[in-house]
């Protein structure tokens, strides 16, 4: 129903065609190469700008040398035939190889098959390179950008009908490929992981030491260590402890762990106690071993192993983000039975070294015989010695830590208390060590996910408790709190709601990252199970599909509208699919006016049709564009529906 | 085709039926090509009413008419007129030739020199003869209506297209159908020599030559006017497309035909009426045989109008 030229579509050149399609395809490729290469592609776009005529052999042999130059010079130090098989750098040089060839054959002007090949590699190229959840996102774009390319070629380079088709292909696929996406997931494995893994910048972990000097100043850092999702509600505040590594040692200006080349006896106390709850995490690189596990792990998380202080670690470091599904114990102790190396070690300390908290704990350990009391009464005296939680206390003297702590400077964080706190335990007989890891914060949760960041951070005590390692949160001993944090923390409420909007964007890449960039075989049983205890969740399920396709059904159906070159002839639709709908084809080379009379030879008693015959003539024609025909030609194609 | 003569025109056809009968549309056409101002070229067989047609047509206007039967060794001065010297009166006298007439038949006009032929294609587009400096104008309305055979190769110098462009419409009579050509065989028809009262007046002819002029075209008709012509040019599938002058043709046959139906407006109906009569002696496939139906099937089978 278009007609003949009078709508002028803008139509491209197939070559135009393709060098769109290179731009948007090689646009990520961009940021990866390296100068000599980038100014190669500059030299060769401004060859391809000014040259509107095939290029001639000299040119193209200038442009293979250059070309040669640039890969030797981008790859020059890392080249080397060794080097060919890190993966990695020969895909590099492939990327590079591929630009040189794609540079000279665009300069001929020829399109042959080598170039029409060529985008659909540099996409597949550029997935080694980028596999976070923009680039899927891009890659995406790319899929329908090329696909609209193609299209467009061939209908001889008009790419607004190219769109209209590429975009009703797309919106006819998409049901389906949410479909199949749920019910076929995709299988990983291991040793082929390429792929969109998400974001993977490194994190600071724990480096397995707690430093009591100014190196350990806290960084309050909104960055992301690891993002939790519940498969239930998530525990109430106090109970969100990740247990991260394990001190023993006091090196006076540092706590460090128990030596790796110890070899403990291996035995295992599952804690039992308090409400059981399973979760899954995903951990950004933190370039260490430890994974991180809600107080007190009740499973060895899978690839991982649990040591009998239930921590947990892996064998190589964290380098890719890492998903794994655990279960925890929600408690505050466990049961376990100290061998006598452990015991040692959770009981040494100095005396020389802390003096007066040593005088301290004396006391202690004379006036209480109850352990239990004991700790109760630790408590109690670091709650009297007015202590300030501050995030830039004063340099405290390191020689002698913990009684600068407690009798002079009165100003710490997390560290100093739980260093101090562990010290006159040790002190006054009861073992005890330092855990560190990250207490979550409930202000970063939205239903049953949960963002641990940096800034969460935190370092508490443990002590051994009637054959139970008895969780301390030794910052709450603090009788106050520095109006320097105070001021901080007002600072951040200023900007709640961008706050809060960033911890929705969050959940959204969160829920994206967890059911569709690691959607697997797990995560579908795990659906399955939710449908099986929430019936209601099937009918939302199906319901949504069924919104998905008539979504897409209105898309196409927008897209795939007729265009109509007059208001009036959109007006006479209804009637000539009813008369379609008759038998009544209209035939290529008939004017409706011939096409109203063949059909009222075989109905004459179809008067109103002659009238919207008449009323339509009136208005194409005749130049009569006044209401009351309009209405007239409405009225008509109304009765005549009748 | 669909269309309706309007009431006024009736009685003529009707007059020129009964000597050409079963050929209404034929007679229709070549009323409006009169009306639009142009000039006619029938191409057929001899002895199918081409003749007759053009005799009858001109007595019903009321016209004079003259006539002039092309031969090979016709010379210019036969068509125009001569100057001769008066031996009386001692000068030079200008006797005026057949084409000094409001409605001229040139018959078998591909049988005369193409000198011949141009002295009466220049007469035709301008309206004004040069005879040895001196500018005679015709007559005005002047149309002319000629005659070939396309048949006949021997002896006959075939029109070059820059002159087959100066008529506006070319077709043909063809056979009468059964039922007429039986009427002709029992003799029921008119005597051909039978003379046919004049329907029009000089200044009914004026008002309808200006009611054509003034005809309406919508521009949704105009852009499809120009998809049809940019087809011709552009479609690969002629020789060479439309010219300005076939354009204007075909602008003033559409509204020539739509004031035949008694409309003051044009439609896509009218345009696609005369677009094969006035494109059939102007385009030439590539490939194949030019027809009046061959053009008018190619054209709106590939160009759909809206309308």
């Amino acid at each position: 129903m278009t007609y003949f030229k009078s709508f002028q579509p803008t139509k491209f050149s197939p070559l135009a065609l393709l060098d769109m399609a290179y731009i948007v395809i090689l646009l990520p490729l961009l940021l990866m190469l390296k100068i000599p290469m980038l100014v190669f592609v500059f030299m060769v776009l401004t060859i391809l700008f000014f040259k509107k005529t095939p290029a001639k052999n000299t040119l193209i042999m200038f442009v293979f040398i250059m070309g040669i130059l640039a890969l030797y010079l981008s790859l020059y130090g890392t080249f080397s035939f060794r080097g060919l098989s890190r993966l990695k750098l020969f895909l590099e040089l492939l990327v590079y190889i591929l630009i040189i060839v794609v540079s000279m054959q665009r300069l001929t002007r020829v399109i042959n098959i080598y170039l029409l090949i060529s985008p659909m590699l540099f996409l597949a190229l550029s997935l080694f390179f980028y596999y976070g959840m923009y680039m899927l996102i891009y890659v995406v774009f790319e899929i329908f950008f090329l696909l609209w390319m193609i299209l467009a070629h061939h209908m001889e380079g008009d790419v607004w009908e190219g769109f209209r088709s590429g975009m009703v292909m797309f919106m006819v696929s998409l049901p389906w490929v949410v479909v199949l996406f749920i019910f076929f997931p995709r299988i990983s494995f291991e040793h082929a992981s390429y792929g969109f893994k998400g974001e993977n910048i490194q994190r600071m972990g724990h480096d397995g030491t707690m430093h009591l000097d100014s190196k350990a100043l806290l960084v309050p850092s909104n960055r992301i260590v690891m993002e939790v999702g519940f498969d239930k509600d998530i525990p109430s505040s106090d109970l969100l402890y990740f247990r991260g590594s394990m001190l023993y040692i006091d090196k006076i200006d540092h706590w460090e762990p128990l030596p790796s080349y110890i070899k403990r006896e291996n035995k295992m106390y599952y804690p039992t106690e308090g409400t059981n709850v399973d979760y899954k995490v995903t951990l950004y690189p933190t370039q260490k071993q430890w994974i991180y596990l809600l107080d007190m792990p009740s499973m060895t998380v899978r690839k991982s192993s649990l040591d009998r202080d239930l921590i947990s670690t892996l064998e190589k470091p964290i380098k890719e983000p890492l998903h794994y599904a655990a279960s925890s114990s929600l408690s505050l102790r466990f049961h376990d039975v100290l061998d006598s190396y452990t015991l040692q070690m959770s009981s040494a300390f100095s005396k020389e070294q802390n003096p007066l908290t040593y005088k301290e704990a004396q006391k202690l350990k004379t006036a209480y015989l109850s352990i239990e009391k004991r700790a109760k009464a630790i408590v109690t005296f670091f709650q009297d010695q007015s202590l300030t939680y501050s995030l830039k206390p004063e340099p405290l003297d390191i020689n002698h830590s913990t009684d600068s702590f407690l009798f002079d400077t009165h100003q710490g964080y997390c560290v100093h208390f739980a260093s101090s706190f562990v010290t006159m335990a040790r002190m006054a007989g009861i073992p005890s060590r330092i855990v560190t890891g990250y207490k979550a914060d409930l202000e970063n949760s939205m239903k049953n996910y949960l963002a641990v960041k940096e800034k969460d951070a935190h370092a508490w005590a443990e002590l051994y408790i009637n054959e139970h390692w008895v969780r301390f949160e030794t910052t709450a001993t603090a009788s106050s709190i520095e109006a320097q944090s105070q001021i901080q923390q007002l600072k951040e409420s200023e900007s709640q709601l961008s706050k809060s909007i960033n911890l929705y964007l969050m959940y959204a890449k969160y829920q994206v990252e967890t059911w569709i960039l690691y959607y697997s075989n797990i995560r579908q049983l795990q659906l399955l199970q939710y449908a099986k205890e929430n019936p209601k969740f099937i009918v939302t399920f199906v319901m949504s599909i069924l919104a998905l396709i008539l979504f897409s059904f209105l898309v196409i159906a927008h897209f795939r509208r007729p265009k109509y070159s007059s208001e009036t002839l959109k007006l006479l639709q209804p009637l000539l699919s009813a008369l379609k709908k008759e038998g009544y084809l209209r035939k290529k080379e008939e004017t409706l006016h011939q096409y109203f009379l063949r059909y009222l030879n075989d109905h004459p008693d179809k008067t109103a049709i002659k009238e919207v015959d008449r009323c339509y003539e009136q208005i194409l024609y005749a130049g009569d564009d006044s209401k009351e025909t309009k209405k007239e030609l409405k009225l008509f194609i109304r009765k005549s529906l009748t | 085709m669909n269309y309706k003569i309007a009431p006024e025109f009736i009685p003529v056809i009707d007059a020129i039926e009964t000597h050409l009968v079963g050929k209404r549309e034929t007679i229709a056409l070549s009323l409006a090509t009169f009306f639009a101002g142009g000039h006619l070229l029938l191409e057929d067989i001899p002895g199918v009413g081409k003749t007759t047609l053009a005799k009858h047509l001109s007595q019903i206007l009321g016209l004079d008419f003259g006539r002039i039967q092309f031969t090979s060794d016709m010379l210019p001065s036969d068509i125009l007129g001569v100057n001769y010297y008066n031996q009386k009166e001692g000068s030079f006298i200008f006797k005026k030739g057949p084409v000094f007439t409001s409605f001229l038949l040139a018959d078998e006009i591909n049988r005369s020199m193409p000198k011949t032929q141009s002295a009466l294609l220049q007469a035709m587009e301008e309206g004004i003869i040069n005879i040895d400096t001196k500018a005679y104008t015709l007559s005005r309305p002047f149309f002319v209506m000629a005659t070939q055979n396309p048949h006949e190769e021997v002896g006959t110098f075939p029109l070059p297209s820059s002159q087959l462009d100066r008529f506006m419409c070319s077709f043909g009579i063809g056979y009468p159908d059964k039922a007429s050509e039986r009427e002709i065989l029992k003799g029921l028809t008119q005597d051909t020599s039978s003379t046919t009262a004049p329907l029009f007046s000089i200044t009914e002819i004026e008002s309808y030559l200006q009611k054509a002029a003034k005809v309406t075209l919508s521009e949704t008709l105009l852009d499809f006017l120009q998809d049809i012509i940019t087809f011709t040019r552009e479609s690969g599938l002629f020789e060479y497309g439309l010219s300005t002058r076939g354009a204007l043709a075909l602008t003033a046959m559409t509204k020539s035909w739509a004031m035949l139906q008694g409309r003051s407006y044009a439609t896509a109906d009218d345009l696609q009426m005369v677009t094969g009569i006035v494109c059939a002696h102007r385009l030439h496939f590539k490939e194949g045989h030019t027809t009046v139906l061959r053009i008018q099937h190619e054209i709106f089978t590939q160009i759909h109008s809206d309308t």
